[in-house]
């Protein structure tokens, strides 16, 4: 499906790479939803940009446009009917892109730089939900300057998802919050965290025979990921695995590395973890077993992403902070890479 | 032999407060992570007797004993096994034992490397030194140190040795008729029951900000004064023998700490059309100033909370100077603040029309930092 483009040490998975790839790490990144024709990937980068490809069937990727923002961005979101994106940023504004007319406009703010933008369609209401580091959760309609409603989190946001009719948020100091947005968004009810460190990203996963959401997949900074069932039949169904660390140990010490990302198959149903460590890995938390882990990069792995049909598994690769600004170097490349991942996903014998 | 107790519990290793069926089985544990020398690996029998080894062999002084609870690191202490250990400390045992409900909670998934090292440090002061002042090369406690009073009752019987890596673990765990080696890994969501390690539920139990003066607060952005939550660790520490969290120590999110770098602060807003390649350092502008204010505070709480950690709570909060909330309205008047007033907010930022997506064509100067002649 793809011609080979790849090689070299940055490249260990030779898999494709985006043409004209951000300038500094990328923060968010995200395919267009079924709803358009072709495919698209947009990301938002450190250099408070979002750029948006046509990715084709080649695996070839287009520049298509760009937009800016005053400060980096923190995330991406897409308009269900694929014509618009949201970017949130530091500069405590989302501003929504609208892509046929090149244009942006302001929709959301918040009193600190905004870590989280969905967009969520329901039956009954569209609204973006916006969470920030000013420990609200806001739902806007994107024709008013004022949110239709705001919501306090315990703390600040560090990671959310919305998969209709559920969101979750999850915040410093461990905390997670669900949502549920059947006739209106409302709070439903605050969850013990399952892990015991830093919570990093989180993913909505469905249940396999109803296609609801069922649970969510929780990473932390401390390199590893963890199943959770929003109500578990058997309290065994919730679990936790370790990922991204250091094979061995070197001098004495095994590597620990932050959970960068987290993808769920939108077929399949199994995940995908993008890591610290520079690498990804497929799971099956179904079986409970690993699908897949790559090549190591030699950067991190930022975020990852498929398309809709779970064709193509998108990953970018920059540094990631996770050993401090001393190890920032800017003339490093950024990368995206494409890969084929419709079989390696497939889940464990059924 | 004090362990026929009334209750006849189990035996139990007075160093971590883990839970053992067999005496046996207490003395090696007791040897292999409390008793052993961390330059020869010797395993002594107690822990006097690992100082002097340690002194006579190596010239070195242990003042405490490797893997153990912050309070029951006495390296003069001499216990063996059940033997030695304090009347007060065994009926606080019991005690824990018989009151502390249901107690394994079983999330011990994780072998050493667990409960974070720091959460004990608002509360535990009195006791002994945090973990950031164990001696260099003895490993911080399995446990990670834990307020006293509340010790996990039930330390699960197969906890993997620290060592032991994760990649082979999911075959472990789909061995049939194995010993489930994660017994744990499954939480019980919604368990009623009394949390083993109170500190840590309080994390999303929205713990009300009463008491903050116990474990400092710690203003961050827009000056919001963030409720001392007991479990607040301020650090990220790798907490097993043997593991480092590839993590800056602050617990703070990778992209709050990057966003403090001068290169990553939001641009001041007038400036329009964004030329900048390199996010320049930008000159001070009212907004600017507000940012700044913000990010110093978030940068000396940061800091705070780390020297706290590092010496003991006590003398934490200083409060800081709040920063400027003033500042926020300031926002330059041109186009959108960030105040939601309806008129300017909607104002739309006039960029260049018509560069559409679907083969759309680029304008030169829309993507100004980046290579023009690849888009195509």
């Amino acid at each position: 499906m793809f011609n080979q483009l790849g090689g070299g040490s940055s490249n260990p998975n030779k898999d494709v790479e985006v043409a004209s790839p951000p300038e500094d790490t990328v923060s968010a990144m995200e395919f267009s939803p079924p709803s358009v024709p072709q495919t698209f990937l947009v990301a938002g980068s450190w250099d408070c940009r979002v750029r948006c490809w046509e990715v084709e069937a080649s695996g070839k990727t287009v520049p298509k446009a760009a937009q800016g923002m005053d400060g980096p961005i923190l995330d991406v979101a897409w308009h269900d009917d694929g014509s618009k994106v949201f970017m949130a940023s530091t500069d405590k504004s989302v501003k929504c892109w609208d892509l046929a007319a090149n244009q942006t406009i302001q929709v959301a703010a918040h009193d600190a730089p905004i870590n989280t933008c969905h967009w969520i369609k329901a039956p009954n209401y569209t609204c973006l939900m916006t969470a920030s580091w000013d420990k609200t959760l806001k739902f806007w309609d994107t024709r008013s300057s004022v949110p239709i409603m705001t919501m306090n989190l315990n703390e600040r946001c560090y990671c959310a998802d919305v998969d209709y009719p559920m969101a979750v948020v999850g915040t410093a100091d461990r905390g997670i919050c669900l949502y549920t947005l059947e006739g209106k968004p409302a709070e439903f009810k605050r969850v013990e965290s399952p892990l015991k460190y830093q919570h990093r990203c989180i993913a909505i996963f469905r249940d396999k025979k109803t296609k609801q959401p069922t649970g969510f997949a929780l990473g932390s900074v401390e390199g590893r990921v963890a199943i959770q069932y929003v109500n578990p039949t058997n309290p065994k169904d919730n679990f936790t695995f370790k990922c991204h660390r250091s094979a061995g140990t070197t001098g004495g010490y095994q590597d620990i590395y932050a959970v960068n990302d987290i993808a769920f198959h939108p077929t399949h149903g199994t995940l995908a973890t993008v890591g610290s460590d520079g690498s990804f890995s497929f799971w099956d938390k179904d079986a409970r077993t690993k699908l897949k882990s790559s090549e190591l990069l030699d950067q991190p792995l930022t975020k990852c992403a498929f398309n809709h049909n779970g064709q193509i598994f998108a990953y970018a690769v920059g540094y990631d902070w996770s050993k401090g600004h001393e190890h920032y170097n800017p003339n490093k490349k950024n990368f995206i890479f494409l890969r084929p991942c419709y079989d390696d996903l497939k889940p464990r014998s059924t | 032999m004090g362990r026929k107790k009334k209750k006849a519990s189990k035996p139990w290793c007075w160093y971590c407060n883990r839970e053992f069926d067999d005496e046996k089985i207490l003395i090696q544990h007791q040897k292999a992570k409390h008793f052993k020398c961390h330059i020869c690996h010797k395993k002594l029998y107690t822990g006097p007797g690992l100082s002097i080894h340690c002194m006579q062999v190596h010239k070195e002084a242990i003042d405490k004993v490797p893997n153990s609870l912050p309070n029951r690191s006495n390296i003069e202490v001499e216990i063996y096994g059940m033997e030695g250990i304090p009347p007060e400390d065994v009926k606080e045992h019991e005690k824990q034992k018989t009151g502390g409900g249901k107690g394994s909670d079983s999330e011990d998934d994780e072998p050493a490397a667990k409960k974070k090292a720091t959460p004990a440090l608002g509360k535990v002061k009195p006791l002994g030194p945090g973990p950031s002042s164990v001696t260099q090369g003895i490993l911080p406690t399995p446990m990670g140190h834990v307020p006293p009073g509340m010790y996990h009752p039930h330390m699960q019987m197969n906890m993997m040795p620290h060592f032991m890596q994760a990649p082979s673990f999911f075959h472990r765990m789909m061995m049939p008729g194995m010993r489930p080696l994660f017994p744990a890994v499954s939480v019980p969501v919604s368990t009623p029951s009394k949390p083993t390690f109170p500190a840590y539920s309080n994390a999303t139990i929205s713990a009300p900000p009463t008491t903050s003066s116990a474990s400092g607060s710690d203003p961050k952005e827009n000056g919001e004064v963030k409720p001392p939550a007991a479990n607040s660790c301020p650090l990220v520490t790798a907490t097993g023998a043997g593991s480092k969290i590839i993590h800056p120590p602050e617990d703070v999110s990778l992209e709050e700490i990057r966003a403090r770098n001068i290169k990553y602060r939001p641009k001041p807003k007038p400036e329009l059309q964004m030329t900048q390649t390199a996010p320049t350092m930008i000159t001070p502008s009212t907004s600017q100033a507000e940012v700044a204010a913000h990010m110093s505070a978030a940068v000396a709480a940061a800091r705070q909370q780390q020297a706290a950690a590092m010496r003991r709570p006590m003398m934490q909060p200083v409060v800081l100077p709040q920063p400027v909330r003033v500042g926020v309205p300031v926002s330059v008047p041109p186009v959108m603040g960030m105040l939601p007033v309806m008129p300017q907010f909607n104002l739309m930022r006039p960029l260049q029309p018509g560069m559409l997506l679907p083969g759309g064509v680029m304008p030169v100067g829309v993507f100004p930092g980046v290579v023009m002649p690849r888009y195509r």
